[in-house]
């Protein structure tokens, strides 16, 4: 795939993806085997941690950006089969991270990819400690929630400093019969399921 | 197993947006494109944002954390779960250790009574307390020890493990430089096998040529150039029989020999000119093929006139076998007049 083609599908402002492009942009993502839509969701998160990590003002946008003309591209044109899916969608990325930069130049906008700005931690002290109890309370029901299994793992794996940490780790592997890589995979996919049910719970409230 | 392509190093170097740029474009396409490095980046991530909660970062890499890691809203929000997770799993770790203390409450009485009793022991006895004082003041000197040489050694291991990554990021290029000139090594390696294999093939086809060059000169002298003498010989007769003569003109160049084989089974031959003693041979032909017409088979030969003197020489041939062994086949003894009139 050449920049010319890439540049060549400048999304309009007006575009959006329709139900067919949706469906077919999915279908591609699946490769041929039905994710019920987990691929798009896994495929949305890789682009927002990419934006971010790239310290972009608004990655969730940019994320909808990079698969809304991804979708166009699929429906006006076809996209053949020398690239994968993940591998198209971060060229596209590139891109569209590529035209933020000069958009961003070009409004003389300060980006934090150019200077980040430090971590300014002075808002009051009893509004930061009002949101930790309220996700404290949040993540306490989230983890109610878990079954046994998945609970004594997140709490087993994640406690515990440095060493005790790494000991205590090998014995939940040993005695999952598994190994230390699949138990930190599982960890970390409890852990980020209940960071969004933590954030679902925040914005319900 | 081959080694890992990047150390959790490279990994949180990448996630304090440290690495070169190179290193970290293709860190972003595996982010994309790798199950595996996905996961890994992943459990890399969440370390160390718990270990930036409990206090386990240090120097550099603290300073990196606050600075560039902590600049993003959605990783400040990480932070904060990780802050809020650790609360909780601190509370359900100590949780267990709560239970069995109240579980042991009731006999709480008891123990004071014993320690009321110790007490009584402790007014009556101010040497006794000045011990007690001592011996505590000791155990909390040992106990600060400890606590300091534990974070001196935790610090230790910290950057031990920093360096470890370091050194395995380092091996890991030189694996990778190594690998690239081996393979222009063998590389290089082919293209001079390759040549060597041309010049073989060369050398062989030169030898051919000049085996070529050296049958056509043999029979040269049968085109009947200048200055030369053709003469055909037959086999000596079996016993002792009449030796042929030839007479050689005088400023003859070349003298050409057709030979008359007896029946034999050799197709390539090689024959030698030896003088009237038999013993010293002047010349020697190279492999030459017989020619069949009808039912005889003959070679043909020369060489310089100006070997013959006017004496009795014998033509030798040997038949030379598929494996290289040579027999002799036939004598063809003659007698050389050299004659004043050049026809």
């Amino acid at each position: 795939m050449n920049e010319l083609s890439v540049q060549k599908v400048k999304l309009k402002k007006d575009w959006k993806l329709t139900q067919r492009a949706f469906d077919q942009l999915l279908n591609w993502l699946d490769e041929g085997r039905n994710s019920d839509g987990q691929k798009y969701l896994e495929m949305r998160e890789r682009l927002v941690a990419y934006f971010d990590r790239k310290n972009c003002c608004d990655p969730d946008d940019l994320a909808d950006q990079t698969l809304n003309r991804v979708g166009r591209r699929l429906e006006e044109e076809g996209i053949t089969a020398s690239e994968s899916p993940a591998r198209y969608c971060y060229i596209v990325a590139r891109f569209v991270f590529m035209e933020s930069l000069r958009d961003a130049q070009k409004d003389n906008t300060l980006r934090q990819e150019i200077r980040p700005t430090p971590y300014n931690n002075g808002f009051a002290f009893s509004e930061a400690a009002e949101k930790q109890e309220r996700m404290l309370n949040c993540l306490e029901q989230c983890t109610a929630k878990l079954d046994t299994a998945q609970r004594e793992i997140i709490l087993q794996y994640y406690s515990g400093k440095e060493r005790l940490k790494i000991e205590r780790r090998r014995a939940l592997a040993e005695s999952l019969g598994i190994t230390a890589n699949a138990l930190s995979i599982r960890a970390c996919r409890i852990r980020d399921k209940l960071e969004a049910c933590v954030k679902l719970c925040l914005g319900a409230k | 197993m081959s080694k890992p392509r990047y150390t959790n190093h490279d990994l949180n170097q990448y996630i304090l947006g440290a690495l070169p740029e190179a290193e970290a474009e293709s860190f972003d396409e595996l982010s994309f494109a790798e199950e595996e490095f996905v996961d890994a980046l992943n459990a890399a991530e969440k370390d160390l944002v718990d270990a930036y909660v409990q206090g386990d970062l240090a120097d550099r890499e603290l300073e990196r954390f606050k600075s560039y890691y902590l600049a993003s809203p959605l990783r400040r929000e990480k932070v904060n779960f990780a802050q809020a997770f650790k609360v909780m799993t601190d509370r359900k770790a100590v949780a267990p250790v709560e239970v069995e203390a109240a579980a042991k409450s009731p006999t709480r009485r008891t123990a004071s009574g014993w320690f009321s009793a110790l007490n009584v022991f402790a007014v009556g006895h101010p040497a006794l307390q000045s011990a007690f004082v001592a011996v505590a003041l000791v155990l909390m000197i040992a106990a600060g020890w400890l606590v300091f040489d534990n974070v001196r050694l935790r610090h230790q291991v910290t950057q031990t493990q920093t360096s470890r990554d370091e050194l395995l990021h380092r091996e890991q290029e030189l694996q990778n430089q190594i690998k690239g000139q081996q393979s222009a090594s063998s590389t290089t390696e082919q293209e001079l096998a390759r040549l060597r294999d041309e010049q073989n093939r060369l050398e062989q086809e030169l030898a051919k040529q000049r085996e070529q060059q050296n049958i056509s000169e043999q029979h040269q002298p049968l085109l009947g150039g200048p200055g030369v003498a053709s003469f055909i010989l037959a086999p000596q007769l079996r016993g002792p029989g009449q030796i042929q003569t030839i007479s050689v003109p005088a400023k003859t160049n070349s003298v050409a020999m057709q030979l008359e084989l007896e029946p034999n089974a050799y197709s390539l031959f090689s024959v030698s000119l030896l003088d009237q003693s038999g013993n010293k041979t002047l010349w020697r032909s190279s492999k030459l093929k017989a020619k069949v017409a009808a039912n005889s088979k003959s070679l043909t030969l020369g060489f310089r006139a100006a070997i013959l003197k006017p004496q009795t020489y014998v033509l030798r041939v040997s038949g030379i076998s598929a494996e290289g062994v040579t027999e002799i086949v036939g004598d063809y003894p003659f007698r050389v007049v050299k004659s004043d009139n050049p026809h």
